[in-house]
C-alpha cells in the first residue's frame, strides 16, 4: 500500500484485523499481520494497533505468534496496560505441550521489559528452570538475568540464585553457559559469579562441550579463579594448552588472557604463553575477515609492546595487499616499524617505499612518517628514501616528507645535512598548513645552512595577508626573527615589513600578540633575543638508540580480548597535528612515543616515574648542597648526538690504548672507573631511569632493555663550576654504567687516571696507592656493582668528583625504590 | 560479549531491521552511525569501531548492506566481529544472497532468526543446520507450520538429526587448495602460502562413523612409516563434529558428519610455493602518447595437468583508449570500468608460455588525479592436482546398518590472492 500515507495505512490495517472474516481466515489474518509488521520495519508508527494485535495473539499458529509477539515486544513500553491483556496468553503457552511454543512465550515474556508484569513472569519462570526441554531452561535461566535487570535494585532471591548455581551442572552446555552469564549479570554488585575449586573444575572439564561462544564466556569467568597450588595451576595450564593454539581466534584470544591472568606471578610462563599464540595469531592475521585480521593486528600490537622480538623472522606477514583498507594497512605499518632489525630493514624500506605513493594519501603519509620511525635508527637508508620522495613533486606527499624530516632531526642532529640540502626547493610543492608549517620550522632553525632560506621566508612574508592559517603566520613570525639572528643582512627588512603588518594590520590577536612580544625583545637586544629564541635544535633524549623499552605484560593484560585495543592509535598518527616539535618536548612525558595514548594505565606509569624523578631530585639536591663540593652545575646544552658521543668514547679509548696502562694522565682529559654497590639498577626500567637522571641534568642515550646481561647505559652531561677561576669554566663528562651480572675480579677495580686530590699537596702516586689500598679491602665484599667508567674533558677533579657523588645518589635512590 | 543491539542498515543508513537484545541503550543512537561513518570516511580514518559516547558501533559491510552491533560495554571485540560474520553465514544459507532485497522480502525469517541466534546480547544457538530444521522459509506460507521440536536443539550429536535416510549412501570429498602470492616489482616472491579445505557432500543415511586418512606427515612420523610424500598441515581448524580429541592423541580425524554440504576441515601450509602461473610483464608508459604492455605467462607445474579458466588481470592507466591486443592465445578483453585488460586462456597445460601484448593511446592532456599501482592478478583452476601433494589415502564409512557407501575423491587447485607487482 505505499500510495497510501502511513495514517490511512493504520486505519485500513485497523479495519482489516477487526474484521470478523479475516479474524477467522488464518491465512488473511496472519497475511494482514504481516502488512502491519512489514510497515512497523519500514518505520511507519503502527503502535495504535496495539488492542488489535493483542487479541491476534491468542493463535495455534506459531508463524503468527512470532509475528505478534515482534510487535507487542517493540510497543509494549507505550501500552502497559494493554500489555497486561497478553500475559494470559503468554502464561498459557507456557504449559504448552510443545516446548518450542514454551519457549517463545517464555522468552517474549522477559523480553516486554515492563516492571509491571514481574509479578506475572516469576512464577512461569521458575517453572521454566526445571522444565524437561533444554531449550526452554536456556531460555528460563536468561531470563532471570532479565528480570534483574529490569529492576537492578531489587533484592536478589537466593532460592534463585542457589537454583541457578545447580543449574551449571545442566547437561545442555548452553544452560551451563547461560547460567554463567545471568548469575554475572544478577550477582554483578557481588563482583558477578563465585568460582570456587569444584566450580572452575567442572567449568574445566566440560569447557570441550561449548561452542566458540560458550568456551569464551567461561574462559572469561575462569580468570576469576586464583588455583590454590602451584600444581593445580600447572594442571589448568596443560588443560588449556589446546584451546590456547585454537583455530578459532575469540577462543585462542581468551584462553591467552586466562593464561596471562592466572600467571601474573610466573612471567616466565606468560612469555611463553606468547610465543605459544604466536601461529594462531599470524593465522588470524591473514583471516579473510578484515575485521578480523585488524582485531589481531591491534592485539598483536599490545604483544608485541611486552615482546618486542615475537614477530621478528614474520616480517612479511605484515607486508600490506593492495586492496586492503587503509586502516589495517596502516596498523600493519606500525607492526612494521617495530620489527625492523639489521637483517630485514633493506626489504623492509624497499616495501614502505611502495606504499609511499599509495592512491589514499593517509596510507601514503602514514608510511612515510613510518620511514621517518624507522631512520631514527638507520638514517642513512630512510633519509635517501625521503629525499627521493621529495622528487615526486606530489603536494600530500612533500608536506609528509617535510614533517617526517623536521620529526626526524629533531630526534637525530647528525641528520640535518643531509635535510637542508633536500629542502631546495621544496616549498613550491606545499599547500597544507602542517606540511609549510614545518618547512619554516626547519627554515628557522637550520636557515644558515639552507641558501635559499631568506628567499623562501620572503615569498611568504609577501603573501601573509592571504594567509588564513593562523599557525603559518606564528612560525612564520619565529622561524624569520631566528634567520634574522644568523643572517641579519639578509633578512632585516623582510623582517621588519612582517613585523609592521602583523602589528599593524593583522586582525588576530595571538599572531598580533607574538609579534609584539618579539618587537620589544629586539628592543632588548640581540643578545637577549637568541637567548629565547635559539634554543635546543634538538632533543636526543628521544632518540634512545635501542627503541623504546619493554613494557610488563601486566600493563596490558586487563585490556587484552577488548575493545580497547581497537580504539587506541587510531587518534595518534605521529606528527600529523602537531607544531613545531619544541613544543611537543616540553611536557614532561619520559617518551613521546607513537603509542602513547590516552590509556589510563599508561598515565599510571608516567606518574610513577615522575614520582621516583621527584624524590632523586630531592635526594640528588640534598646531596649536592651537603657535599663538600664547591657549587657544581650540570647542564645539559649544548646537546651531544649519539654519533658524537661515540665518536668521542671511543677517540678516548685509543688514547688510552696507546698510552699504556701506565701514565694515563693528560693535560686536559680524565677517564676513571669507580663501583656503585646498586644491584636493582639494572632491572629498574629504563624511563624511571632517564627521568630521575635528567632531573639533575644528566642526559642518558641509550640503553639496553633490563634484564639483559652485559646491561650497559650510556650517558653525559655539562658540568659548570663558579667557585675557582683556575679551572676550566666547564667541562664534558661522558660516561657508562656497566652490569655484568656475574661477580668479577676486576668488577671492583679502580683505575684513577689522574688523581682525585689534585688540588691537595700530595703527590699524586701517593694518592693513587692509597686509593688502591682502600680498594683492595672493599674487593670481597663487592660482587653485585655497576661499574662506572667515567670520561671528562677537559679535566676537572672536583667537578667530576661532585657529579660522581650525584650520580651515585640516584643510583643508589633509585635502587632502593624499586626494591 | 555481550551487544545490546544489531542493526542491518541499508546504504544510505536506513534501519531495515533491528533486535534491541538487553534494552540497556537508545536505539535511536544508531542515527550517530552514518554520519560518523561518512565523516570517517572523508578524513580518511574509517575504522570497523565507531564510537559516540559511551556507545560503540562494530560494523562489518556485506554487499549493500552494513550489520552493526552497538554496545556500550568494553567487550571482546573479535567476538563481536565473529558474531556478525555468523550472521551473515546463517542469512546466506537461508537466502543464498545477502542483501537489501533478501532482507526485505525474508523479513519474518530474519527477526526469527535473530532471535534465535541471540538472546539478551547472548550468542544461543548459531549453527544452520539446526536452525534450518525449525525455521524455514516454507513456515511463512501457511501449510502445517512445523512446530514439533527439533531433535537436535538437544540432541548430543547437534549437528545431525537421526533418521536421515538415502536410497544411494555416497560421500563426496573435495579437497580444495588456493595459493596465495605476492610477487614484487623485480620478480622475487615476498610470500607464498597455501590455504587448503576439505569439503564434504555427504549423503548417507543413519548415524555413520567416518575416518579419514591423509597423508599427513605428523601421522606418519608417529606411526614410523615414513614411505612416500607427506605434509605437514599448519593452523588445522575442523568442524565442529571431528573428534578433537582423538585427533590429538593419534592424528586420527574420525566423526559423525553433517548431513549435506559441509567444510570438514581448512588448513594452511607455509611453505615456499613456486609460483604455478609465472606472469613477466614490461610494461611501458609514454606520457601522452600511449601505453604498451607486454605480458608473458608461464606453467610452472606439471606438464599432465591443465589450468583451466585462467584470467591474467592487467591493471591500465584510467584514461587509457583505443585498446589494440594480439595474443598467442585466448583472447584479450578491455574493462574500462575497472580499469583492466583482462586476458582469458580457457584451457594452459602446464610448461607451455603464452604471451600478450596490449597497446593503449593516453590523452595528450595528462590526467593529474594521482593513480595506485595495482598489481597483475591471476586466476585459475587446476584440476585433479594440490600442490601440497596432500592425499585422501582412506575414508571409511560404518554404519551399524552395515550398508556400503563411496566415497568420491576430487582434487582442485585453484588461485587465492595471487599478486605481481608492477613497475609502473
Amino acid at each position: 500500500m505505499p500510495y497510501l500515507g502511513s495514517e490511512d495505512m493504520v486505519k485500513e490495517l485497523r479495519r482489516a484485523l477487526s474484521n470478523p472474516n479475516v479474524q477467522s481466515d488464518q491465512l488473511r489474518y496472519r497475511n494482514t499481520i504481516l502488512k502491519v509488521i512489514r510497515a512497523m520495519s519500514q518505520g511507519v508508527d503502527v503502535s495504535g494497533l496495539f488492542s488489535e494485535i493483542v487479541k491476534a495473539c491468542a493463535t495455534v499458529d506459531i508463524v503468527q505468534k512470532k509475528l505478534v509477539y515482534v510487535f507487542l515486544c517493540s510497543y509494549a513500553a507505550l501500552n502497559p496496560e494493554l500489555s497486561l491483556l497478553v500475559i494470559n496468553t503468554l502464561r498459557k503457552d507456557c504449559q504448552d505441550p510443545n516446548p518450542m511454543v514454551r519457549s517463545l512465550a517464555l522468552r517474549n515474556m522477559t523480553n516486554l521489559r515492563l516492571s509491571s508484569l514481574v509479578e506475572y513472569v516469576e512464577q512461569p519462570l521458575t517453572a521454566g528452570l526445571r522444565d524437561r526441554a533444554a531449550c526452554v531452561r536456556r531460555v528460563a535461566v536468561l531470563g532471570w538475568a532479565k528480570l534483574h535487570n529490569l529492576q537492578p535494585n531489587s533484592e536478589i532471591d537466593a532460592t534463585v540464585v542457589n537454583e541457578l548455581y545447580s543449574l551449571l551442572r545442566d547437561p545442555d552446555p548452553v544452560v551451563m553457559v547461560n547460567c554463567l552469564r545471568a548469575l554475572e549479570e544478577i550477582l554483578k554488585e557481588e563482583g558477578g559469579v563465585a568460582i570456587n575449586k569444584p566450580i572452575a573444575h567442572h567449568l574445566l572439564n566440560r569447557l570441550k562441550e561449548c561452542d566458540v561462544w560458550g568456551q569464551c564466556e567461561v574462559l572469561r569467568i575462569l580468570e576469576r579463579y586464583r588455583p590454590q597450588s602451584d600444581d593445580e595451576l600447572f594442571d589448568i595450564l596443560s588443560l588449556l594448552d589446546t584451546s590456547l593454539v585454537s583455530q578459532h581466534p575469540p577462543v585462542m584470544a581468551a584462553t591467552l588472557s586466562l593464561f596471562l591472568s592466572l600467571c601474573s606471578a610466573l612471567p616466565a610462563v606468560s612469555l611463553s604463553a606468547l610465543e605459544r599464540v604466536r601461529a594462531p595469531l599470524l593465522a588470524a592475521c591473514g583471516s579473510t575477515s578484515r575485521e578480523l585480521r585488524f582485531t589481531a593486528l591491534c592485539h598483536i600490537q599490545l604483544l608485541l609492546r611486552s615482546v618486542p622480538g615475537l614477530m621478528g623472522a614474520h616480517y612479511k606477514r605484515f607486508f600490506c595487499g593492495y586492496a586492503e583498507p587503509a586502516y589495517i594497512k596502516q596498523r600493519k605499518m606500525q607492526v612494521l616499524v617495530e620489527l625492523v632489525n639489521d637483517e630485514n630493514v633493506a626489504m623492509l624500506l624497499d616495501e614502505l617505499k611502495g606504499y609511499c605513493t599509495d592512491v589514499n594519501t593517509d596510507t601514503a603519509q602514514a608510511a612515510i612518517s613510518a620511514i621517518g620511525r624507522i631512520g631514527r635508527s638507520y638514517s642513512d637508508q630512510c633519509l635517501q628514501i625521503l629525499t627521493g620522495l621529495l622528487g615526486l613533486k606530489q603536494e600530500h606527499i612533500t608536506s609528509a616528507v617535510v614533517q617526517t624530516m623536521r620529526d626526524l632531526v629533531w630526534v637525530c642532529p647528525q641528520c640535518s645535512d643531509t635535510v637542508c640540502l633536500a629542502l631546495e626547493g621544496c616549498e613550491e610543492n606545499l599547500q597544507d598548513t602542517q606540511g609549510r608549517q614545518a618547512l619554516l620550522w626547519l627554515l628557522g632553525v637550520y636557515g644558515e645552512r639552507i641558501s635559499s632560506a631568506p628567499y623562501v621566508l620572503e615569498v611568504f612574508i609577501d603573501g601573509v595577508r592571504s594567509e588564513t592559517s593562523l599557525e603559518v603566520k606564528m612560525e612564520l613570525l619565529t622561524a624569520t626573527l631566528r634567520l634574522f639572528l644568523c643572517r641579519p643582512a639578509e633578512t632585516q627588512d623582510m623582517l621588519g615589513r612582517l613585523l609592521h603588518y602583523c602589528i599593524e594590520e593583522e586582525t588576530d590577536m595571538c599572531v598580533r600578540d607574538q609579534a609584539l612580544l618579539y618587537y620589544h625583545l629586539l628592543h632588548c637586544g640581540i643578545e637577549e633575543t637568541r637567548k629565547v629564541l635559539q634554543g635546543r635544535r634538538s632533543d636526543p633524549s628521544l632518540g634512545v638508540l635501542i627503541g623504546r623499552p619493554v613494557e610488563p605484560i601486566s600493563q596490558w593484560a586487563h585490556s587484552f580480548n577488548t575493545l580497547e585495543p581497537l580504539r587506541q592509535g587510531t587518534v595518534t598518527t605521529d606528527s600529523s597535528n602537531k607544531g613545531s616539535p619544541e613544543h611537543v618536548t616540553s611536557d614532561p612525558k619520559p617518551n613521546s612515543d607513537l603509542s602513547d595514548d590516552l590509556k589510563p594505565c599508561q598515565i599510571e606509569t608516567v606518574q610513577t616515574a615522575s614520582d621516583s624523578a621527584s624524590l632523586c631530585t630531592e635526594y640528588s639536591t640534598d646531596a649536592l648542597s651537603s657535599s663538600a663540593v664547591a657549587p657544581l652545575s650540570l647542564s645539559l646544552s649544548p646537546a651531544l648526538s649519539p654519533e658524537e658521543f661515540e665518536r668521542l668514547w671511543l677517540q678516548r679509548q685509543s688514547l688510552h690504548a696507546e698510552q699504556g696502562g701506565e701514565e694515563k694522565e693528560d693535560g686536559d682529559y680524565l677517564c676513571t672507573e669507580e663501583c656503585v654497590q646498586c644491584p636493582t639498577i639494572p632491572h629498574c626500567s629504563p624511563q624511571n631511569l632517564q627521568a630521575a637522571l635528567q632531573l639533575v641534568n644528566i642526559q642518558t642515550l641509550a640503553f639496553t632493555p633490563p634484564h639483559t646481561l652485559p646491561w650497559r647505559v650510556y650517558l653525559y652531561t655539562h658540568t659548570h663550576s663558579s667557585c675557582s677561576a683556575s679551572k676550566p669554566p666547564s667541562t664534558l663528562i661522558l660516561g657508562e654504567l656497566l652490569y655484568t651480572g656475574e661477580p668479577k675480579e676486576d668488577c671492583s677495580k679502580m683505575v684513577m687516571e689522574g688523581s682525585h686530590e689534585q688540588l691537595t699537596t700530595e703527590g699524586e702516586e701517593a694518592a693513587v696507592d692509597r686509593l688502591r689500598g682502600r680498594e683492595s679491602a672493599r674487593q670481597q665484599s663487592q660482587t653485585e656493582d655497576v661499574k662506572v667508567t667515567l670520561k671528562q674533558q677537559p679535566r676537572d677533579d672536583k667537578a667530576l668528583k661532585g657529579f660522581l657523588s650525584v650520580l651515585t645518589t640516584v643510583l643508589h635512590t633509585l635502587s632502593t625504590e624499586t626494591t | 560479549m555481550s551487544a545490546s543491539a544489531v542493526f542491518v542498515l541499508d546504504l544510505k543508513g536506513k534501519v531495515l531491521i533491528c533486535r534491541n537484545y538487553k534494552g540497556d541503550v537508545d536505539m535511536a543512537e544508531i542515527d550517530h552511525f552514518m554520519p560518523l561513518l561518512m565523516q570517517h570516511e572523508e578524513e580518511g580514518l574509517i575504522c570497523p569501531v565507531i564510537s559516540h559516547g559511551n556507545v560503540h558501533f562494530l560494523w562489518i559491510k556485506h554487499s549493500n548492506l552494513y550489520l552493526v552491533a552497538m554496545t556500550n560495554k568494553n567487550s571482546n571485540a573479535s567476538l563481536v566481529y565473529s558474531f556478525l560474520y555468523k550472521l551473515v553465514e546463517v542469512f546466506t544459507e537461508y537466502f543464498k544472497e545477502l542483501e537489501e532485497e533478501s532482507i526485505q522480502d525474508n523479513f519474518v525469517v530474519v527477526y526469527e532468526l535473530l532471535d534465535e541466534l541471540m538472546d539478551f546480547g547472548f550468542p544461543q544457538t548459531t549453527d544452520s543446520k539446526i536452525l534450518q530444521e525449525y525455521i524455514t522459509q516454507e513456515g511463512a506460507k501457511l501449510e502445517v507450520a512445523k512446530s514439533k521440536v527439533p531433535t537436535t536443539v538437544t540432541n548430543a550429536v547437534s549437528w545431525r538429526s537421526e533418521g536421515i535416510k538415502y536410497k544411494k549412501n555416497e560421500v563426496f570429498i573435495d579437497v580444495i587448495e588456493s595459493i596465495n602470492v605476492l610477487v614484487n616489482a623485480n620478480g622475487s616472491v615476498m610470500s607464498s602460502d597455501i590455504v587448503g579445505s576439505i569439503k564434504l557432500k555427504t549423503m548417507l543415511s543413519g548415524m555413520p562413523e567416518l575416518r579419514l586418512g591423509l597423508n599427513d606427515r605428523v601421522l606418519f612420523a608417529l606411526t614410523g612409516r615414513d614411505k612416500g610424500k607427506t605434509v605437514v598441515m599448519e593452523d588445522v581448524k575442523f568442524h565442529q563434529c571431528v573428534r578433537l580429541s582423538r585427533f590429538e592423541s593419534d592424528r586420527t580425524i574420525s566423526f559423525i558428519p553433517p548431513d549435506g554440504e559441509s567444510e570438514l576441515m581448512s588448513y594452511r601450509i607455509n611453505t615456499h610455493v613456486k609460483p604455478l602461473i609465472w606472469i613477466e610483464s614490461v610494461i611501458e608508459k609514454f606520457s601522452h602518447s600511449r601505453v604498451e604492455i607486454m605480458v608473458k605467462a608461464k606453467g610452472q607445474f606439471k606438464k599432465q595437468s591443465v589450468a583451466n579458466n585462467v584470467e591474467v588481470r592487467v591493471p591500465v592507466p584510467s584514461d587509457a583508449d583505443s585498446p589494440k591486443f594480439k595474443t598467442s592465445t585466448g583472447h584479450a578483453k578491455y574493462v574500462p570500468e575497472k580499469n583492466l585488460v583482462v586476458w582469458t586462456i580457457k584451457s594452459f597445460p602446464g610448461g607451455k608460455e603464452f604471451l600478450m601484448r596490449a597497446h593503449f593511446g593516453l590523452p595528450s592532456v595528462e590526467n593529474d588525479e594521482l593513480e595506485g599501482k595495482p598489481p597483475i592478478t591471476v586466476k585459475f583452476e587446476i584440476p585433479y592436482f594440490t600442490v601440497s601433494g596432500i592425499q585422501v589415502r582412506y575414508m571409511k564409512i560404518i554404519e551399524k546398518s552395515g550398508y556400503q557407501a563411496l566415497p568420491w575423491v576430487r582434487y582442485i587447485t585453484q588461485s587465492g590472492d595471487y599478486q605481481l607487482r608492477t613497475n609502473v
